[in-house]
């Protein structure tokens, strides 16, 4: 297991887990508010449970369970927001599911914001596990490929790659139907926006004034029956049409992730989200015109509670990456 | 997984629960060196084997059972590693250290040699108490530092010469000290106490039809003995607060009832032991009573490891998970039910052979009857062959069947000696 991501408390500077609400030694909220210092280099909405919701109990095994009642413990929050400038997100466990199955990560280089989501996958075992190795094992590996100066491509192949291989690990005894999550990542840079996925998570492209677009295309069995030769129509009547075809898992293939890489024409924002959004604002136009102006974590707030007052059947999760990217904060220039 | 320890530990269950259930069952299978090579993560560990033969009167009548016996102790000797300690016992009303003259020897060249013409000269006569042969071989086994202690016991007879409670008191001292492997040869041994004897200290019962088969028995459990490459094993258990642990068994290769062989670790884990492994697998049934969850809820119902010296060698999760879903939660997963099946299968047969031999026809019939139907629905050929040794069967579906009068104390006590030996649930 990752252990959690440290940011450092602005106030005063002591490292504090990602996942707190609080900093431990001061007191001072870390999350809603400004960047944490440059030194964060990436964050996650990993975090290990603190307390049993069934007993009280406070001490859990490294397998997640409660180690008095057995209760299986939350792999992370029900609700959590990060704000590091460039790039914000929020996810929220909605209204019906009893864990939010939801995870991402946020990092950034220097110019170029870094965004993971996964999304467990509700009928597997513990897809909350899978989602939270995912987004940890990923965004670190994403970072370095890039900083060794793979192509954004191929970069997030290789943190698919490592995604693969933490979701692997958690997997451990089940049987028969091992944790399991969908995986989209995206690289936002001064001269381009890649985005790389597997599964049903979204990411979408909403230019300043321009046509919206949905950049990713699910790995859904529509999908497939489309790309096979069948109209859409037809395709999307199938029984099961929206079931996945392909997730990060022990069951699933190895592939390499579909990838897209744009130039844009101009500013706009770019939308990375899991179905628990996407379900409500499935059209690009209609996101776009669900899409209020304002920064980037008040935009995903928003839109975390449209989704939530749609009925939030789901868990939610959205991050908004302004584009052309935020200059960076400090100048250490490449 | 664990498979730098060689071993692993699958869990076979149905999670889902109804509303308000409380009892949560698995099977777990424990496969230790899959792939044919045993683990010994810290080398082949040391050994130490004691035989004890039956020189009572009986094995000189027919005379082939001694000179078998004989001929299956000096196999044993070969079969032996270089270096294993052994030990040969004459057991009779009491037990005599046969080779060496006292305490353990490593094996060699010399020391076979030296040990075959010992055994040649055993001579029948005699009584016959199987706790005091136990006793001198624990005692032996207590003065050497061997990791894997085995002892193999034969005999011809009844424990006629001491009482069920000395022998009782003897394998309680003996327990976890060294694992046994008990034979029963002619016709006058009894199931129950090899069963016994084998159940306490973790080895195998079973009996032979002719004294010709000696020789191979004894190679056989000889090389399983050296092929033991993690001594000490114990199957650790974590249940929840508020749960009862309904029962823990091995059910495969063979029924062994493990529940109150408890030690406990701590309020939430406890310890079975499982004796020593080479490479073989082994199925257990664990049966939990939770708590009832509420829906959508769910909770570790047991951790189910195997553990080594203290280090975690596998580890399995039972899992609760309550649902409103019917199909989900009214499935029996079909390892549980075989399993469940096969328990029965010896419980009826130990049964129906007791109610026969006290004359009680109707319960013999009832029993023995219901075995030859769960013996037919599993696909348990072995034990209905056995079976048909002691009953006609007119209809195994329905388990009509009658005794038969023309079977001998071998057929019921084969029967009973085996009646624990299970099979894997068969693919369909
Ligand atoms: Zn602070
Ligand atoms: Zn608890």
């Amino acid at each position: 297991m990752v252990i959690a991501q440290t940011i450092d408390c602005p106030a005063c500077g002591a490292p504090a887990s990602a996942g707190f609400r609080f900093c431990e030694a001061c007191g001072t909220p870390l999350h809603g508010v400004p960047a944490p210092s440059a030194a964060a280099e990436w964050v996650s909405s990993s975090t290990a449970p603190q307390r049993c919701e069934a007993c009280g109990h406070t001490g859990f095994s490294s397998d997640g369970y409660c180690d008095q009642c057995g209760q299986r413990g939350p792999t992370g929050p029900d609700h959590s927001e990060f704000d590091l400038g460039p790039v914000a997100g929020v996810s929220d466990i909605g209204h019906r599911h009893e864990r939010n199955e939801d995870a991402f990560a946020l990092g950034t280089l220097p110019g170029t914001p870094l965004v993971v989501v996964c999304d467990g996958v509700s009928s597997s075992s513990r897809g909350d596990a899978a989602s939270h190795a995912a987004v940890d094992a990923a965004l670190p590996v994403l970072r370095t490929a890039l900083t060794e100066g793979s192509h954004p491509e191929r970069a997030i192949a290789r943190s698919v790659h490592a995604a693969r291989e933490a979701v692997t690990a958690v997997a451990g005894p089940d049987q028969g139907n091992p944790p399991s999550c969908t995986f989209v990542a995206a690289v936002v840079s001064a001269g381009s926006i890649t985005v790389g996925w597997v599964g049903d998570s979204r990411a979408y492209w909403l230019p300043d004034g321009g046509t919206p677009c949905c950049v990713t295309v699910d790995d859904s069995l529509a999908n497939e029956l489309i790309a096979s030769g069948m109209p859409a129509d037809e395709a999307h009547a199938q029984p099961h049409s929206g079931a996945l075809v392909r997730w990060i898992g022990v069951d699933a293939d190895d592939g390499p992730p579909k990838a897209r890489t744009f130039t844009p024409e101009g500013p706009g924002r770019l939308i990375v989200c899991s179905d628990g959004l996407s379900r409500y604002r499935s059209a690009p136009e209609a996101l776009a015109s669900s899409t209020p102006p304002g920064p980037p974590l008040a935009v995903a707030r928003q839109l975390t509670q449209l989704a939530l007052d749609a009925g939030g059947v789901d868990n939610i999760t959205v991050v908004v990456v302004p584009y052309p990217p935020a200059a960076p904060t400090e100048g250490s220039a490449q | 997984m664990s498979p730098q320890s060689g071993f692993t530990a699958e869990v076979y269950q149905n999670p889902y629960l109804a509303a308000g259930a409380e009892t949560v069952d698995a099977v777990i299978t424990v496969t230790a060196g899959e792939g044919g090579a045993a683990p010994s993560p810290a080398g082949t560990p040391s050994a130490a084997e004691a035989i004890m033969i039956d020189c009572s009167g009986s094995m000189g009548y027919p005379r082939s059972r001694m000179t078998e016996a004989i001929k299956a102790t000096g196999v044993a000797v070969d079969t032996l590693r270089d270096g294993v300690l052994f030990a040969v016992i004459a057991g009779r009303s009491r037990a005599e250290q046969v080779y060496p003259s006292r305490g353990m020897v490593a094996a060699s060249a010399d020391t076979r040699a030296a040990a075959k013409q010992a055994i040649a000269r055993l001579t029948p006569s005699g009584g016959t108490a199987m706790g005091s042969w136990l006793a001198l071989a624990n005692k032996l086994f207590a003065e050497v530092p061997a990791q894997v202690k085995h002892g193999i016991m034969l005999t011809d007879g009844r424990n006629q010469h001491e009482t069920p409670e000395a022998l009782r008191q003897v394998l309680a001292e003996c327990e976890g000290r060294f694992s046994c492997d008990c034979r029963g040869v002619g016709e006058d041994w009894a199931a129950s106490e090899l069963r016994t004897i084998a159940s306490a200290l973790l080895g195998s019962a079973d009996g032979l039809e002719e004294p010709a088969e000696l020789p191979a028995a004894f190679r056989a459990m000889t090389e399983q003995a050296m092929g033991k490459s993690v001594a000490d094993v114990k199957l650790r258990l974590w249940t929840p607060a508020g749960s009862t642990i309904r029962f823990v068994k091995q059910v495969f290769p063979q029924v062994e009832e493990l529940t109150g062989r408890r030690v406990a670790v701590s309020d939430r884990i406890g310890e079975y032991p499982t004796g020593a492994w080479g490479a073989e697998s082994r199925d257990y049934h664990v049966s939990v009573q939770v708590p009832p969850g509420t829906l959508g809820e769910e909770r570790l119902a047991a951790r189910v490891s195997l553990v080594s010296d203290d280090t975690v060698i596998a580890q399995s999760l039972v899992l609760a998970r309550w649902t409103e879903d019917d199909a989900l939660s009214t499935q029996i997963n079909d390892r549980v039910a075989h399993y469940t099946g096969q328990a029965e299968l010896a419980e009826v047969i130990q049964q129906g052979l007791e109610a026969r031999e006290a004359g009680d026809d109707a319960t013999a019939t009832a029993k023995l009857g219901r075995a030859v139907q769960l013996a037919d629905e599993s696909g348990h050929e072995q034990t209905a062959k056995l079976l048909r040794r002691v009953v006609d069967v007119e209809d195994a579906a329905t388990g009509t069947v009658r005794l038969r009068r023309d079977a001998s104390s071998l057929d019921a006590e084969l029967t009973n000696v085996r009646s624990t030996k299970t099979i894997r649930v068969k693919r369909s």
